[in-house]
């Protein structure tokens, strides 16, 4: 009986992930997903080396899950690329590479992944004027392909391939897929998050009988204190503020931070009676809330129970918000979009809300390098040049609420002491990060534990079976 | 008597279908069964039916004929107790122990312990049966009557230590449900403490420890309640090592709080909160996520290698902050809890789990938030409850809470809290000031809590007092004034603190003046503490003086009924309950602190006193703090946890019963609490069937019954009850509807009709309630008036109404506090027949009338009102007779009438003797017409009875 394991790509790094397991004869691709800091070839999973193997029979099984949200580019209008590094590269392998065996994904994932595929390649080809990898002929092709699978749905792929998705918390759709072959067996995580938000529940799996464990490990040395404390924190600043008359600006992204926050302040609203209207802008309403309505097996047990009475996604206190507005008198909260204040509508309202000292900004825990966030997070200035012409004053106070809806070191190991499986590999995550995981805590434990180079083989023979 | 001799003669003949040398068949069995059950069978009969049962048991081969003949058998000891011996002996005589089905086996053994449990003489019966015969139908290889056979072991009376063993060997059953159930077993076999040797404790207790790692969750879990139990006792025998062995279970425990499966992670909070001795760092461990258990200095855990070490403190690490921010609310809660007996073990890691629980107050679920008040309020209790600056925002922000429950518990910790900074008093004090703003109903308890926080920090409050002094002071006009809670709330404060431990408070005397004027409000929020009398005397006598005071206050009469915060073994309902009771012998106690001296302000204050003692009698005091209770509930109800409920209402019946009500004008209050709570329990009853199926719903006839049941109370209520004051009124009125919308939200319920005909006549009684604004209707309330407004638009129609659309107006009731004016009046009567026994009966001639002499005595009865008297034979409508009772014609007043009537009696039938059950009703006049019920000589509408029924035996004169 033998695993081999081959890592095509995010095998110490973040980025395209995927990764092809031989198990008993039978070859399944988990994740097929594309690099965005790359623009040339090295955008996907070098597919040669898989093609070469010359595969009899294989199953693909991308199992959705987010990359940090620094692949978005773009300047307007909401944006739902994130967990591109793990789906990006699906059309270019089946349209344009020519595979031709089933794919799985779970019901949100295939709702949201053409979404997702589409909107980047439109920045790509568009925007960018860049070649065309896939057409959107190909997207619609390639999902049709997909066969969509619900939690802890057993399926029988063919009479010896089994696999089962198990919920993974971390974002709408994502899933760790367990997979057996005769008396084999193993499970790959892709993300996770092992502790629960207010709108998605925790992962949740059961004690198998496992030979290898693949497990994400982005924050592999992180270990995260209470998120009471944060939530705390952020509700005390919303309140001081809008009681003090001020306007609060929350730039966010579509999916996951924009709901997490309004159902805390929702709730927050509802228990302090508090009357302060909250807006969304135009946009970020409307798609991104549907699907977690629709979606709501796949969220939290708070979500979920309540849902008969009050769908949590149904914001009482939330309106949508109008240009219109901005320089309206009275306190309110607005959500905008992007997340970092980049661009668009959050840029918008931050030139009018920052020069006063009423007012709040709550910025998310990681902007890239040049956009408005970012300067606002290293060090508070005072002045902000947006071009040549427009200066802003900044006087409002800046909040930080980072949100991280990846698992810890604390939560890796848990899992890892949960499922005791035989042998670990560590993938999805920087390689010194990953190699301090495995130093600290592979001595106590029972079983292998390793990081592989991107396009390296391994093989693994068990002894006694 | 005919019927008895039809069935004696006909015995042989009514079981023709049974020949002697064949096994009965099912129809046979069916009609044994009728036999069985109807009690009137005749004693020949039964016993013919026991030996054709036992017969048939030796005869049949087929295992359903065999199990529904033990059944019959069972049925027949446990319906007939004098012939359980023979059934017993029939039973066990047979050679069914020995059969080689191991079901059936099973089977008998079961209704042999069945038997034995109704009956104590066979007790020992099934003490004797042999334990080989357990032993070996558990080793059969039948798979599904092993864990039945375990789970049911104790009523074998099997010998414990073979049980024990027995158990402990199938923990490695392959089953993972008979792994669960030895398990359980074994949690079983700990708690009577038959096993006492501390090696079969350990081995025990190791292998339920190998068993947390299993596969199947159900296991798990068991594994984690026998871990506890096991390791519990395992630390009560090792006397040398305790502390090691508890801290090692401790961490044992600790380890599967990361499972994956909800129930094993309650499981294993439930458990930790049991553990009572565990060492400072592990426990300081379980608040961090990263390890930092030190490798040295720490004695417990000396014999450890440094390996062992690390891998405890990792599996310790952070449990109670996973526990806290579980996804699960049951999670939470559990850990909630457990932190109860945890947080008195160590000052410092009460003073660290506090950072945590104050964050939960931001939890999402109400539960949750009040199990962490509870879990704070035990630590003020135990005085280990030490509050930050950094948690004024999150505590001090449940002040203003929407939810009253949510209030009232900040409030409850308030009271003993101990804050160390003059700031923190403070912003407590301005908190519970806008809270007063904000919710003035609240009024009363803030104002108590204030006492006694005057009384905890008496130097700062006078800090305080002296800056807010001119708010006090009576306004340019020379008025006080008087609408103001704010200075009736800083007038409490002021007051209370002389009262502190600090001697030298020194408060301007005028003030105790000014709060004389508040006297009526300030007592009435005190009353836990002190009555009207002891405060005037004391703020008169403070008044007097300029301090610092010099003066000892005596407060021998308040202060057995303060809760005192350094008794730790008060919780909080216990306070309650203690304030309840001393309350009716209170009265009398004021001279104690009565000085010569002090006669003028008293004086003064006199007519306020009568005025205020005359409002509020200490019954419907007490009533109301009762009655309180009884409105707390409600969200236990919402969150399905019935039996609790049931618990609750019924310790407020006991407490009821402890008040013996002599006098007449509190009568009314009382028997109206308790017909109330009964209404609350049936209530509570009808919505489990509305919440979700996964509590478990009695059969629709079931609900149906409850809702009658409820209909007739509320009916009574509402009715035999007069002098209601509005909001009294209001809320019959309320729950009246609700019991309307309980029959609607059923579609299985028919009569629809009926329901919105009384929902409609309800609707514009309480219309006509709320036509002044005096009363403010409840969101419920409003919900229904628009719902049957869309009703009457559309005309009656059973088929226009959406079951859905009522279900969400019922989720928008809430059982709201009555308050009791005690101005209401009850409305009874006394019946009795004089003379009048089954051996003395009335003579009667068939076909002529006869007269009924009964003495009558009535209360609280208007002439106005439409009585009658019923009289029924057979419980049969067609022969139901009613005399209506002039009230003009008979004497006495409202208050009491008291007369003899004789009532005539026309249909007497040809019998030689006969009963007519009589009692007196009132006619609802308020009710809708019943219809159906109309008849040419009786009431129109509904009926309360008034009185219990009474028998009267007639006779045929010979």
């Amino acid at each position: 009986m033998a695993i081999d394991s081959l890592v095509l790509g995010a095998g110490q790094e973040v980025g395209k992930s995927c990764v092809v397991v031989t198990i008993n004869g039978k070859r399944i691709m988990f994740d097929c997903g594309m690099h965005m800091g790359h623009l040339d070839h090295q955008r996907y999973p070098d597919f040669s080396l898989f093609l070469n193997l010359n595969p009899t029979r294989t199953s693909i099984t991308p199992s959705l899950a987010s990359s940090s949200p620094t692949c978005t580019k773009r300047k307007q209008k909401p944006t739902l690329i994130f967990h591109l590094d793990h789906v990006g590269a699906l059309p270019y392998f089946t349209e344009v590479c020519g595979y031709r065996g089933p794919i799985y994904m779970t019901y949100p994932t295939k709702a949201l992944a053409p979404i997702m595929l589409e909107d980047y390649r439109k920045v790509m080809v568009e925007r960018r004027g860049e070649e065309e990898q896939f057409s959107s002929d190909h997207i619609a092709e390639c999902m049709k392909k997909v066969i969509p699978v619900d939690l802890k749905q057993t399926v029988q792929v063919d009479k010896d391939l089994q696999i089962r998705a198990y919920y993974a918390g971390h974002v709408l759709g994502a899933a760790m897929f367990y997979a057996k072959v005769g008396d084999a067996a193993m499970v790959y995580t892709g993300d996770y998050n092992m502790t629960p938000d207010r709108h998605l529940g925790a992962a949740q799996i059961e004690r198998l009988n496992l030979d290898l464990l693949i497990s994400e490990s982005t924050y592999g040395t992180t270990i995260r204190d209470s998120k009471y404390a944060r939530e705390r924190e952020f509700l005390r600043a919303v309140h001081k503020c809008v009681a003090g008359g001020g306007k609060v600006l929350i730039p966010t992204f579509a999916l996951g931070r924009a709901q997490e926050l309004c159902i805390l302040l929702e709730d927050y609203w509802e228990r302090m009676n508090l009357e302060v209207p909250i807006y969304f802008s135009a946009g970020l309403t409307l798609q991104a809330n549907m699907y977690y309505k629709m979606l709501i097996s796949w969220t939290s047990q708070k979500v979920k129970e309540t849902y008969s009475t009050r769908n949590a996604f149904d914001f009482k206190n939330a309106h949508k918000f109008d240009r219109s507005m901005i320089d309206a008198p009275g306190p309110c909260v607005l959500f905008a979009t992007p997340g970092m204040i980049s661009g668009g509508f959050s840029l918008e309202v931050f030139k009018h809300w920052a020069p006063s000292e009423m007012n709040l900004v709550t910025l998310p825990g990681y902007c890239v390098a040049g956009t408005i966030g970012h300067k606002l997070m290293s060090g508070k200035p005072t002045k902000i040049d947006l071009d040549k012409d427009t200066q802003i004053d900044v006087r409002c106070q800046i909040h930080h609420l980072s949100f991280s809806p990846h698992t810890d070191a604390k939560g890796i190991m848990d899992l890892i002491k949960f499922l005791s499986p035989k042998n670990v590999i560590l993938v999805h995550g920087e390689k010194p990060k990953m190699a301090t995981l495995k130093e600290k805590y592979s001595p106590n434990w029972e079983f292998n534990v390793m990081t592989l180079q991107t396009m390296r083989l391994s093989q693994f023979l068990q002894p006694t079976m | 008597m005919e019927d008895h001799v039809f069935l004696t003669c006909d015995h042989p003949l009514n079981l023709p279908t049974i020949s002697i040398n064949e096994p009965l068949s099912l129809e046979a069995l069916a009609s044994l069964r009728s036999l069985i059950i109807n009690p009137s069978t005749p004693a020949p009969t039964i016993s013919s039916v026991i030996e054709t049962l036992t017969r048939s048991l030796q005869l049949s081969r087929d295992p359903l004929a065999i199990h529904h003949t033990l059944k019959l058998l069972t049925d027949m000891a446990l319906r007939r107790p004098h012939l359980s011996g023979v059934v017993f002996d029939s039973v066990c005589s047979h050679s069914l122990l020995s059969t080689d089905s191991t079901r059936i086996a099973a089977e008998s053994l079961d209704a042999l312990a069945s038997i034995a449990e109704g009956s104590r003489v066979l007790a020992p019966g099934i003490e004797e049966l042999d334990d080989r015969l357990f032993a070996s139908l558990c080793f059969s290889p039948s798979r599904s009557v092993r864990p039945w056979l375990l789970r049911n072991a104790e009523r074998f009376g099997v010998q414990p230590h073979l049980l024990f063993s027995l158990f402990l060997g199938f923990t490695k059953d392959p089953y993972p449900y008979v792994r669960k159930v030895a398990l359980d077993g074994l949690v079983g076999l700990s708690k009577n403490g038959v096993i006492e040797d501390p090696d079969m404790i350990e081995g025990c207790y190791f292998r339920a420890v190998e068993l947390l790692n299993d596969m199947e969750d159900c296991v798990r879990s068991a594994a984690v309640r026998t871990v506890c139990a096991w390791g519990l006792m395992l630390v009560a025998c090792k006397s040398e090592a305790k502390a090691y062995w508890s801290d090692e279970v401790f961490v044992k425990l600790c380890s599967t709080v990361r499972d994956m499966s909800m129930e094993v992670r309650v499981e294993a909070f439930c458990a930790l909160g049991k553990i009572e001795m565990v060492s400072e760092e592990i426990l300081l461990q379980t608040l961090s996520k990263k390890v930092i258990v030190t490798k040295k200095g720490n004695k417990s855990l000396a014999q450890c290698s440094d390996e062992q070490l690390e891998t405890s403190g990792s599996s310790v690490a952070g449990a109670f902050m996973h526990g806290l921010e579980d996804e699960f609310h049951e999670v939470r809660k559990a850990a909630c809890h457990s932190l109860r007996t945890l947080t008195i073990l160590s000052a410092k890691f009460a003073g660290e789990a506090l950072n945590l629980l104050m964050d939960v107050l931001n939890d999402d679920s109400i539960l949750v938030r009040l199990q962490a008040f509870e879990t704070m309020h035990r630590m003020a209790t135990f005085d280990c409850l030490t509050v930050q600056e950094t948690h004024m925002h999150m505590f001090l922000g449940t002040l203003v809470d929407n939810d009253t429950l949510i209030r009232s518990s900040a409030r409850k910790i308030l009271k003993l809290a101990k804050l160390q900074k003059l700031k923190l008093v403070r912003l407590t004090i301005d908190a519970l000031l806008e809270n007063l703003e904000k919710h003035p109903q609240d009024e009363a308890d803030v104002l108590s809590v204030l006492f006694h926080i005057g009384r905890n920090h008496g130097k700062f409050v006078v800090h305080i007092i002296e800056e807010n002094f001119p708010q006090m002071e009576p306004m340019s006009n020379g008025k006080l004034g008087f609408d103001s809670v704010r200075v009736a709330a800083l007038l409490v404060l002021a007051i209370s603190a002389p009262l502190s431990h600090e001697r030298d408070c020194n408060i301007p005397p005028t003030i105790f003046s000014y709060a004389v004027t508040y006297l009526g409000r300030i007592s009435q929020a005190l009353s836990d503490v002190m009555n009207q009398n002891s405060l005037l005397e004391y703020l008169s006598q403070c008044s007097r003086s300029s301090g610092p005071y010099a003066i000892e206050f005596n407060f021998k009469v308040g202060e057995p009924c303060l809760p005192n915060a350094n008794v730790p073994t008060y919780t909080s309902n216990e306070i309650i309950g203690s304030i309840a009771m001393p309350l009716p012998q209170k009265t009398g106690g004021t001279s104690e602190i009565l000085s010569p001296t002090i006669n003028k302000p008293r004086e003064a204050g006199t007519s306020l006193v009568e005025y205020q003692l005359e409002v509020h009698d200490e019954v419907t005091k007490s009533m109301n703090v009762i009655l309180a209770k009884v409105k707390d509930i409600w969200p236990l109800v919402l969150s399905g946890f019935t039996n609790e409920v049931l618990r609750t209402l019924r310790s407020c019946r006991k407490e009821l019963a402890t008040f013996t009500s002599d006098s007449h004008a509190s009568a009314g209050v009382f028997s109206f609490t308790k017909q109330y709570i009964q209404i609350v329990k049936l209530l509570t009853k009808a919505w489990v069937n509305f919440l979700s199926s996964t509590h478990f719903p009695c059969g629709m006839g079931e609900l149906d019954l409850v809702l009658g049941k409820l209909d007739r109370r509320l009916r009574d209520l509402k009715s035999a009850f007069i002098r209601l004051s509005e909001e009294e009124e209001l809320h019959i009125l309320e729950l009246i509807l609700v019991t309307c919308m309980l029959r609607l939200s059923k579609v299985e319920i028919c009569c629809h009709l009926g329901t919105l005909r009384k929902l409609s006549s309800m609707m514009s009684q309480v219309e006509y309630l709320l036509r002044d604004g005096s009363v403010e209707p409840s969101g419920f309330i409003i919900e229904v008036g628009k719902l049957s407004s869309e009703f009457g638009s559309s005309s009656l129609n059973e088929a226009s109404f959406n079951p859905l659309l009522i279900r969400r107006v019922l989720e928008s009731f809430s059982l709201r506090q009555l308050v009791l004016c005690g101005r209401l009046k009850h409305i009874k009567a006394e019946l009795d027949i004089p003379d009048n026994e089954y051996e003395n009966p009335l003579w009667f001639v068939a076909g002529l009338p006869v007269g009924i002499p009964c003495h009558i005595t009535l209360h609280n009865i208007s002439a106005e009102s439409r009585l009658w008297l019923k009289m029924t034979v057979n419980e049969d409508n067609e022969s139901t007779q009613f005399v209506l009772l002039d009230l003009n014609h008979f004497g006495g007043c409202d208050d009491v009438r008291i007369f003899m009537f004789t009532a005539p009696f026309y249909k007497t039938p040809k019998a030689f003797s006969f009963t007519i059950r009589v009692c007196i009703c009132m006619e609802c006049l308020s009710e809708v017409e019943d219809v159906s019920s109309v008849k040419r000589w009786g009431p129109r509408h509904e009926l309360t009875y008034l009185c219990r029924e009474k028998d009267v035996y007639l006779s045929m004169v010979k």
